[in-house]
């Protein structure tokens, strides 16, 4: 009888551990898919898959800003609402897609048409999800030179646009403003609230020459005075302030040591 | 016929003048110029708007203060496009019109902006 209830007990605890073991874990992404972005604010309805965006692609040779702030792209997935009609005028990914654009010697191919007659393998390049569709260009081959970092999509995209491996562009003739040179702007410390954790050393330099200065402010960060907006890695893991950008596109939150990197006194 | 041939050539020499006279063109418009003038108005003061968001933490305050309310006035103009163009520019409006109210509040708080 002992036997038998230690047995239960035994089955009890092993499958609770189990149990314990599954169900809430969150799969880390693969390398190439660190920032994918699906858009589906109309494509099922419209009998399309919806889209697959590659964010690692266009990092890759664009600024932040020029996206975000020059063709109005929103930093949330499904937040802008694009249309085929907005990119059949030359908007949002009509602006670069619209078959007529030169880069790097390749014309860029044409987003999306209201025409009926649409070629639909064209759609597929982009409204691609469930689809296997073979992608123009493969990550590991593209970024097989990029220097590399141990987490989210394994590149260190600063080193590689230092090392000069990526080239961003900021400007687009028709759509962007031409503006006066930045000032530079110094990169400054902030205090983190657990004791004996190193203090963040926040790159504004960095961060202004990719995003500008509107694409945080006022948006993301509110605070006007230094230090006035308080903020805890719950709320940045929870996709707020630096979190609307790294853990999902920019460097994960797991790499502790890119932001607490100011040694300990 | 002399005087009539000078008379003729002062005639239109006058028309001439007084039709390429720019006083005279804008009291005619066509539709196709008046619009296309409509559309470079607002792009151009969008532009002069948006241009100053590089520099604009170090802008006087009387300068960002117009820079917002030029933005407001510019606002109305923007709602009244076709609906692509609607959404693009104001979504970069708006954004523009925020960071100078955001820096404005800055520096009458006499602060620095905080990241």
């Amino acid at each position: 009888m002992k036997k038998l209830l230690f047995l239960i007990l035994f089955i009890l605890i092993c499958a609770g551990v189990t149990a314990a073991q599954t169900g809430v874990k969150k799969k880390r992404p693969l390398p190439q898919e660190y920032g994918r972005v699906i858009l589906n604010n109309f494509s099922e309805k419209a009998g399309l898959p919806p889209v697959v965006f590659d964010h690692w692609l266009h990092r890759s040779r664009f600024t932040c800003r020029l996206c975000h702030v020059d063709i109005a792209f929103a930093m949330k997935a499904d937040a802008t609402n694009i249309r085929a009609a907005d990119n059949a005028k030359g908007y949002y990914c009509g602006t670069c897609h619209n078959g007529k654009m030169i880069y790097k010697e390749k014309k860029v191919f044409e987003s999306c048409s209201t025409k009926p007659s649409a070629d639909l393998k064209r759609c597929e390049r982009c409204h691609s999800l469930g689809k296997n569709v073979k992608r123009e260009y493969d990550f590991v081959e593209f970024t097989g030179r990029f220097p590399k970092e141990r987490f989210g999509n394994g590149v260190n995209w600063e080193k590689a646009e230092e090392d000069g491996y990526v080239l961003l562009t900021d400007y687009l003739e028709g759509v962007s403003i031409k503006r006066p040179a930045l000032a530079v702007k110094k990169d400054f410390a902030l205090a983190p609230k657990v004791e004996g954790m190193p203090e963040i050393i926040f790159s504004h330099k960095k961060h202004t020459v990719w995003n500008g200065c509107e694409t945080c402010h006022p948006e993301i960060f509110i605070g006007v005075k230094k230090g006035t907006t308080k903020y805890s890695m719950i709320e940045i893991f929870d996709g707020k302030y630096c979190g609307v950008c790294h853990g999902k596109v920019a460097f994960p939150l797991l790499d502790c040591q890119r932001c607490h990197s100011k040694p300990v006194q | 016929m002399r005087k009539l041939k000078i008379l003729a050539a002062v005639l239109t020499a006058a028309s001439l003048f007084v039709f390429f006279t720019p006083h005279f063109r804008q009291g005619l418009p066509t539709p196709g110029i008046a619009h296309a003038q409509a559309q470079d108005d607002w792009r151009s003061e969008f532009e002069a708007l948006c241009a100053r968001t590089q520099d604009s933490a170090g802008l006087p305050v009387e300068e960002l203060k117009s820079l917002v309310e030029r933005c407001d006035k510019l606002k109305p103009r923007i709602e009244k496009l076709e609906e692509s163009q609607r959404k693009v520019y104001l979504k970069r409006l708006q954004m523009c019109r925020d960071l100078y109210a955001f820096v404005l509040e800055s520096r009458e708080k006499n602060a620095t902006p905080a990241p």
